[in-house]
């Protein structure tokens, strides 16, 4: 199973649907970060609206995708955070500092509008 | 206390098994949709432990329903190398996967109750349970 | 045994409530029971009598008995009237029956002491479950009220919601806390969360690191908090206590937090007429008079 990374103009689209599992986070990593190389885009946002629980070993995936897409030159933005699963995450003491969030995939793309001044 | 449910850990799927399989059942007990994600996030760092290190062993459920309380006994066994020093993995950031390090202090936070034995060369078991608010 | 007691018992009943009545008139002197009206008091105490006796001819009917302790439970008289008043049914009745007999012996006592319990014990525990039942029915209801109350929401404008904290934040009301922001704020969508500690009487480390963890989990969710309203005692804590409340913004009052709020949002106030224009108007109005 793999998770789908559609292009819309210079952004690339994520919206995690399904359980994950270590694989498909893992494989989802790869199949991201050439997605960036052959479009060359310049923003992508990671839509979690549906993600029931993030464990220690997504989060750490998740951080990483976000530094190596920085690395590259692609600003990544996690959107759609539920309460309980941020709940989760605080008292699992993650607190993805240098991670950029936005309340919804809007409010996400707005963002990555401002932040890369286009 | 009605009679566990296990499941046994050997693939990494199992580690998704075990968590919805948990969920499921803190849903029929009562907790709240936050208590659920906590839960199955602690099942999920406890099943990949195993994996991790262990290679296999099993998660258990047990419901409890006293007169005082209700509430999910999680308890992980398996019969790998165990843990030599219990303090080091209770520190925050301490990991020897490459992981965050959350893991088994974040297990504690998670959850009302933790009791972890452990025996090198013979096995690990930790017990935990969570409580309906 | 039991059966012939319970025929002494029942054939003197005028008796006993009799004395009964006197006992507990006596025990009304100065105790709980002070500011009820005399015939009130006096008709509650057959009542109360008449149950006991129908209690004992029925084996325990249950209908009566509940039907009288929620009358006691409304009318709000305490719970020692009724354990009083069934000690002293007690009392009166071995007395009672102990007096009517003719050979008593250190068995027949004990015979007799073991059958008044028996019918007194039912009795004993139906009322006092009722009682405790109506207290933990009003106790419960008090705790959603105080739930209620705990975590208020107030979306002031669009993008932008309100925490006003007051009173004592202990580990339970932080996490009702915790979850009530997170979820007003996805459902408000607010941009950005001030929470107002004014009310929070004191700020130790266990309610700073409850309220970092709540701006933690905020930002996780894609908004912002701001913490208002940070008296200079608690400025003055929080930085002896060493703990470092740097990662996120803090203001001193909810006006500010609000302006920051607005600037975050890309808003601001302006003033519809400035202070100088109106006191033209207010010269021309005095002119044209």
């Amino acid at each position: 199973m793999r998770i789908p990374i559609l292009k819309l103009h210079h952004y690339l689209l994520v919206s995690i649907q399904t359980e994950i599992d270590d694989h498909t986070a893992i494989q989802f990593q790869e199949d991201l970060l050439s997605k960036i190389h052959k479009s060359g885009s310049s923003g992508v946002v990671i839509d979690l609206t549906s993600v029931e629980m993030i464990d220690s070993f997504i989060a750490k995936v998740l951080g990483d995708v976000v530094t190596m897409s920085d690395l590259m030159g692609a600003k990544v933005v996690l959107t759609g955070i539920q309460p309980a699963v941020a709940i989760t995450l605080i008292d699992l003491g993650i607190h993805m500092k240098n991670v950029p969030t936005a309340l919804n995939l809007e409010q996400g793309l707005t963002k990555l509008h401002q932040e890369l001044g286009e | 206390m009605k009679p566990q449910s296990c499941v046994n850990i050997k693939k990494e799927w199992d580690i998704v098994g075990a968590r919805q399989l948990g969920r499921e059942i803190a849903k029929k007990i009562g907790f709240g949709i936050v208590d659920q994600a906590r839960i199955a996030t602690a099942i999920s760092e406890l099943a990949r432990n195993i994996y991790l290190y262990a290679e296999q062993g099993q998660i258990c459920f047990d419901v409890i329903d006293t007169m005082e309380h209700k509430g999910i006994c999680v308890t992980a066994n398996d019969s790998g190398p165990g843990i030599s020093d219990i303090g080091q993995v209770m520190q925050d950031g301490y990991t020897t996967s490459g992981g965050l390090g959350a893991g088994l202090p974040g297990v504690k936070r998670l959850m009302d109750e933790f009791d972890l034995k452990s025996v090198e060369n013979k096995g690990t078991q930790i017990k935990t349970t969570k409580w309906v608010r | 045994m039991d059966q012939q007691f319970k025929r002494i018992a029942i054939e003197h009943s005028d008796a006993i409530v009799q004395r009964w009545l006197e006992e507990i008139n006596s025990l009304k002197e100065g105790n709980y029971t002070a500011s009820i009206s005399d015939e009130l008091f006096e008709s509650t105490n057959r009542e109360f009598v008449n149950v006991i006796f129908t209690s004992i001819k029925n084996q325990g009917s249950t209908a009566a008995v509940e039907e009288f302790s929620e009358k006691i439970i409304n009318l709000g008289w305490p719970l020692s009237y009724i354990t009083d008043g069934l000690q002293v049914f007690r009392r009166e009745t071995v007395d009672y029956i102990l007096s009517q007999s003719d050979k008593v012996d250190s068995d027949f006592i004990s015979n007799v002491l073991k059958s008044v319990d028996l019918w007194v014990e039912p009795l004993i525990r139906q009322l006092v479950n009722e009682y405790s039942g109506s207290w933990e029915h009003i106790l419960s209801l008090q705790r959603v009220a105080l739930q209620e109350l705990s975590a208020p929401l107030i979306p002031v404008m669009d993008k932008i919601t309100i925490m006003p904290l007051v009173g004592t934040i202990d580990t339970e009301r932080a996490k009702l806390i915790m979850e009530n922001l997170l979820e007003g704020a996805i459902k408000h969508n607010s941009e950005v969360v001030l929470m107002d500690i004014t009310g929070v009487p004191v700020v130790d480390t266990m309610v700073a690191h409850h309220i970092i963890q709540a701006a933690e989990a905020v930002r996780l969710i894609g908004s912002t908090c701001i913490l208002v309203g940070i008296r200079p005692e608690i400025a003055q804590t929080i930085v002896n206590l060493g703990i470092d409340l740097g990662k996120f913004p803090t203001k001193s009052s909810l006006r500010k937090g609000f302006k920051t709020a607005l600037e975050i949002t890309n808003r601001k106030v302006i003033d519809l007429k400035s202070q100088e224009e109106d006191a033209e108007n207010l010269m021309g109005s005095l002119d044209g008079e």
